[in-house]
C-alpha cells in the first residue's frame, strides 16, 4: 500500500455539454448530449469533419483563452484557494496542439480580409506546448514550477501522475494541473489522414465502431498532499472558504508506461492494458474486487478498443464492473482527455451518479462486453482511470471516492 | 547579502540531490558528434541522414530530421556506455524540445491549407506529435518504462532536466536518459519570430540547432562528474541584468559552495536570454566565462548542448548554466566535472 494521501482539492472543465465541469455533469448525467456536428469556428477550413465543438460566437483565439480563464476559475474556486496558495502552486500542462491555433487563426484570418491578395504560406508562429503554461501562469499568478507534457493522448494524464509522484515526495506543495485542447485543422487533417476518424459518430467498443471524433475541451485539476481543511467533514475554520466538495477524492497507484512495440496500438491481445492496470491496482494496493466502475480510454478507434476491451476482460473477467468511455458524449479531447474526463468524472460523482456510455449500440464479439448503457449511482470506492495514446505511452490512475 | 544567502537556501529545499553523469554527448549544427564543427546560418539545416547511418546503423526513412537528431544525439552519448551496465536497469527517457517536430508540422500543415487541395502525409503527421520522436529513441534502445516529452520553452531542458532527478530520487528509475532537441527549421526569421527573440531579451546571435544528452545514474563509479541541484524559480524582477548582476553571481556561487565545490573553477554558461551579459564583470569577480552559443545557435534547448559540451571539455571545475524565460521565470543548473 503506497503512503500517499494525494487529494484533489478542485477541478473545472469546459466541454461541449457546459462551460463547466458542473455544467458538463449535469448535461451528460441527463442524457442531454448532442451528436458531433460540422464545426463553425471560423479557423477551421473543412466542414466535413464532424467534431464536438465548443459553442462560441467569438474569435477563435478568443474561445481558446476563455476556455483556460473558465477552467482554471472554476477549479479555483471549487478549491477554494487564496491568492497565496495560487502563487505556491506549481503548474502542469498537458497539451499537443497548444497555441498553435494562433498559427491557423492568424492564416485564415489574412486569407479572409485580404480576399485580392494571393494566399501566402502559413507561418508556424506559435512558441511550443510551453506557450499555454505561460499565459497561465502570467495570468493567475503562479509563481512555482510550470511544466508541460507534449505526449499526445496522454499528455494531461501523464501530468496528473506526475503531479502526484511530485507531491508525494515533497518536491511541490500543490499542483494545478491543465489539459487544453482547442480544435485544430491540423488534428482533424491529420486524424484523418490516417484513416482514424469517423465522420458519422463515435462508437466506443461497439461492433460498428469506425474510428474516432474529437472533442475541444480543457480542464484543470487542483492536487495536493493531505486532505486540505477545507475538505474535511465539519470543518469549522472561519478563515477558510466552505468546501466546495461533498465527498474527499483521492488519488492513487498512478502509473505510466511506453511500450516500444507500435506508435499507434497498444496490442490488440490486451496483454499491456492487463499489465498496466495490474501495476496501478498493485501500487494502490486496492484489490480487483473494489473497483467500483472504469472510466476507459475508449476511443471508438478499431485497435484501441480492441486491445482495451480485451484487456479489461483479461483481468476483470465476469467480475467485469461498469465500462464508461465519454468519448461518444465529448469526444477525443486528446492531450486534455485525462484532465477533462477526471473533472467531468469528479462532477459526476459529486452528484451521486456514473454517468452511461454513449454511441453504443452492438456488442463486439472479439470484445465480449457492453459498455454501461444506464446511468447507475456513484458509490464511494476506488474508480479506474485509462488511457493510452500515440507512442506507446499508458496512463492509469484512481481516483477513491470518500 | 544574508538576505540572498537565505533566498537561495529557500529555493534549495525544492531542488534535488546531485546526480552522477555517466556519459554525455552532443550533436550541433556542424553535425559532428562531440565537436564543434563551423557552420553557417544560411547553410542550416544540414542532412543528417550519413550520421544516422553511422550512429543508429540503419536508415530512418519514416522519421523526419527532428526524429533523426534526437535518436542521433542520444546514442552517441548511450555509446559510451558498455551496454551490459545497462542491463536490467530501469532507465527512464527525459526528452525536452522548446519548439517540437517543426521540421515535420509545417510541411503537413502547409499541405493541408492548399486551396486545390493538397495531400498530407498521415507519416508526418504521426511523427508531428512531439513524443514520436521519444517513442523512436525508445524502440532503437529497447527502453520501456518511463518516457516524457517536456516543453517548457527555453527552460525545457533544465525542467526535464530537474524532473529526471525527482525520479531518480524517488527510485523509480536507476538512470535516466536526459536531453534536449530542437531543429533549424527555415527561414531564420521566422525562427526568431517562435522562439520571440528581439534585441531586448535575447542575445544577438545566428539561429542553431543541437541535440545533446546526458546518461544520469545512481553510482560514483565511472561517473564523468555530477549534475548539482537545478534552481527552478519565478523570478519576480523580469529579466536580470547579469552586467550588474551581484545577486545572480552570488546566488551561482551559493549553489556551488553548498554542494562542496568552493575550490574548484567556477565557469558560467550564459544563456541566450541574458541580453545584457556582461562578461567582465563575472570575470572581475573570480569566474571564467565560457561562451558556448556560438558554437551551436541559438535553440530553445541550447542549455543542454551548452552543459554536456562542458562536462565534455578539456578543463574541469564547476560550471554553472544560467537562463531565464522572457517572463523572468529563472533556471540555473549547476555542474562539477570530475
Amino acid at each position: 500500500m503506497t503512503k500517499s494521501n494525494i487529494c484533489i482539492r478542485g477541478w473545472g472543465a469546459v466541454t461541449t455539454l457546459g462551460w463547466s465541469a458542473e455544467e458538463s455533469a449535469v448535461n451528460l448525467i441527463a442524457g442531454r448530449v448532442h451528436p458531433a456536428a460540422a464545426c463553425l469556428s471560423p479557423h477551421l477550413i473543412n466542414s466535413n469533419y464532424r467534431a464536438f465543438e465548443i459553442p462560441y460566437s467569438g474569435g477563435s483565439l478568443d474561445k481558446a483563452r476563455l476556455m483556460l480563464n473558465s477552467v482554471l476559475d472554476e477549479a479555483i474556486k471549487r478549491a477554494g484557494l487564496t491568492a497565496a496558495e495560487i502563487a505556491e502552486s506549481c503548474l502542469l500542462v498537458g497539451t499537443t496542439g497548444g497555441l498553435f491555433i494562433r498559427n491557423e487563426y492568424e492564416f485564415t484570418e489574412t486569407v479572409r480580409c485580404n480576399p485580392q491578395k494571393e494566399t501566402p504560406a502559413i507561418a508556424c508562429r506559435n512558441r511550443g506546448p510551453g506557450e499555454v503554461s505561460d499565459w497561465i501562469v502570467r495570468k493567475f499568478g503562479i509563481k512555482g514550477i510550470a511544466m508541460t507534457f507534449s505526449m499526445a493522448c496522454v499528455s494531461s494524464s501523464h501530468a496528473l501522475v506526475v503531479a502526484a509522484g511530485l507531491l508525494e515526495q515533497g518536491k511541490i506543495k500543490r499542483a494545478i494541473v491543465v489539459g487544453y485542447e482547442p480544435l485544430l485543422n491540423l488534428t482533424l487533417h491529420g486524424f484523418a489522414s490516417l484513416l482514424l476518424y469517423d465522420d458519422d459518430q463515435c462508437r466506443p467498443f461497439c461492433k460498428r465502431r469506425s474510428g474516432m471524433q474529437i472533442g475541444e475541451s480543457a480542464a484543470a485539476v487542483i492536487m495536493e498532499q493531505d486532505v486540505p481543511i477545507i475538505c474535511r467533514a465539519g470543518n469549522t475554520d472561519k478563515e477558510k472558504p466552505p468546501a466546495a466538495n461533498k465527498h474527499v477524492y483521492k488519488f492513487k497507484g498512478g502509473y505510466l508506461h511506453n511500450d516500444n512495440a507500435s506508435l499507434t496500438s497498444a496490442g490488440v491481445d490486451g496483454v499491456l492494458v492487463c499489465s498496466v492496470i495490474g501495476q496501478t491496482l498493485r501500487k494502490a494496493g486496492v484489490p480487483l474486487q473494489d473497483i467500483v466502475a472504469i472510466k476507459a480510454h475508449g476511443t471508438g478507434t478499431q485497435d484501441n478498443d480492441l486491445s482495451e476491451g480485451r484487456g479489461l476482460w483479461k483481468l476483470f473477467g465476469e467480475k467485469l464492473p461498469p465500462v464508461i468511455s465519454l468519448k461518444g458524449a465529448i469526444g477525443h479531447s486528446l492531450g486534455a482527455a485525462g484532465a477533462v474526463e477526471t473533472a467531468v468524472w469528479l462532477s459526476c460523482c459529486e452528484k451521486g451518479i456514473i454517468p452511461r456510455s454513449f454511441g453504443f449500440t452492438e456488442i463486439d464479439p472479439e470484445i465480449g462486453f457492453a459498455p454501461s448503457q444506464v446511468n447507475t449511482p456513484a458509490a464511494c470506492g476506488a474508480y479506474l482511470f485509462t488511457y493510452f495514446g500515440f507512442g506507446g505511452t499508458c496512463t492509469s490512475y484512481l481516483i477513491i471516492k470518500e | 547579502m544574508q538576505k540572498i544567502m537565505n533566498s537561495v537556501k529557500d529555493k534549495q529545499k525544492n531542488i534535488t540531490s546531485p546526480t552522477p553523469v555517466l556519459a554525455a554527448g552532443y550533436l550541433g549544427p556542424g553535425l559532428r558528434p562531440d565537436h564543434d564543427a563551423d557552420w553557417q546560418e544560411d547553410l542550416l539545416p544540414l542532412n543528417v541522414d550519413d550520421l544516422v547511418l553511422e550512429i543508429v546503423g540503419q536508415p530512418m526513412r519514416r522519421a523526419g530530421r527532428f526524429i533523426k537528431m534526437v535518436c542521433c544525439g542520444a546514442l552517441i552519448c548511450l555509446k559510451k556506455i558498455p551496454s551490459d551496465l545497462l542491463k536490467n536497469k530501469k532507465i527512464g527517457i527525459f526528452l525536452s524540445t522548446g519548439l517540437g517536430n517543426v521540421d515535420e508540422i509545417l510541411p503537413f500543415i502547409t499541405q493541408v491549407f492548399k486551396h486545390d487541395g493538397g495531400f498530407p502525409s498521415p507519416n508526418q503527421f504521426a511523427n508531428s506529435v512531439s513524443n514520436a520522436a521519444a517513442f523512436f529513441l525508445s524502440r532503437i534502445c529497447a527502453i520501456n518504462g518511463v518516457v516524457l516529452t517536456v516543453s517548457q520553452e527555453e527552460l525545457s531542458f533544465e525542467s526535464a532536466l530537474w524532473l529526471a532527478q525527482s525520479y531518480m530520487a524517488a527510485g523509480e528509475i536507476d538512470c535516466a536518459l536526459v536531453g534536449g532537441c530542437d531543429v533549424f527549421t527555415p527561414t531564420a526569421d521566422d525562427y526568431r519570430q517562435r522562439m520571440d527573440l528581439r534585441p531586448d531579451n535575447s542575445r544577438t546571435l545566428f539561429m542553431g540547432e543541437g541535440s545533446s544528452w546526458f546518461l544520469l545514474g545512481k553510482n560514483d563509479a565511472g561517473k564523468i562528474g555530477d549534475i548539482l541541484p537545478v534552481l527552478l524559480d519565478c523570478g519576480d524582477n523580469g529579466l536580470p541584468v547579469l552586467s550588474a548582476g551581484e545577486n545572480i553571481l552570488w546566488e551561482c556561487s551559493e549553489i556551488i559552495s553548498s554542494t562542496g565545490g568552493q575550490s574548484k573553477h567556477r565557469i558560467l554558461l550564459p544563456g541566450f536570454r541574458l541580453s545584457r551579459f556582461d562578461a567582465s564583470f563575472w570575470i572581475e569577480n573570480g569566474w571564467f566565462v565560457e561562451d558556448y552559443l556560438p558554437c551551436c545557435g541559438i535553440h530553445p534547448t541550447a542549455a543542454a548542448f551548452g552543459l554536456v559540451r562542458a562536462m565534455l571539455g578539456p578543463g574541469n571545475g564547476c560550471y554553472v548554466h544560467y537562463n531565464c524565460h522572457t517572463s523572468g521565470r529563472r533556471a540555473i543548473v549547476a555542474a562539477v566535472k570530475s
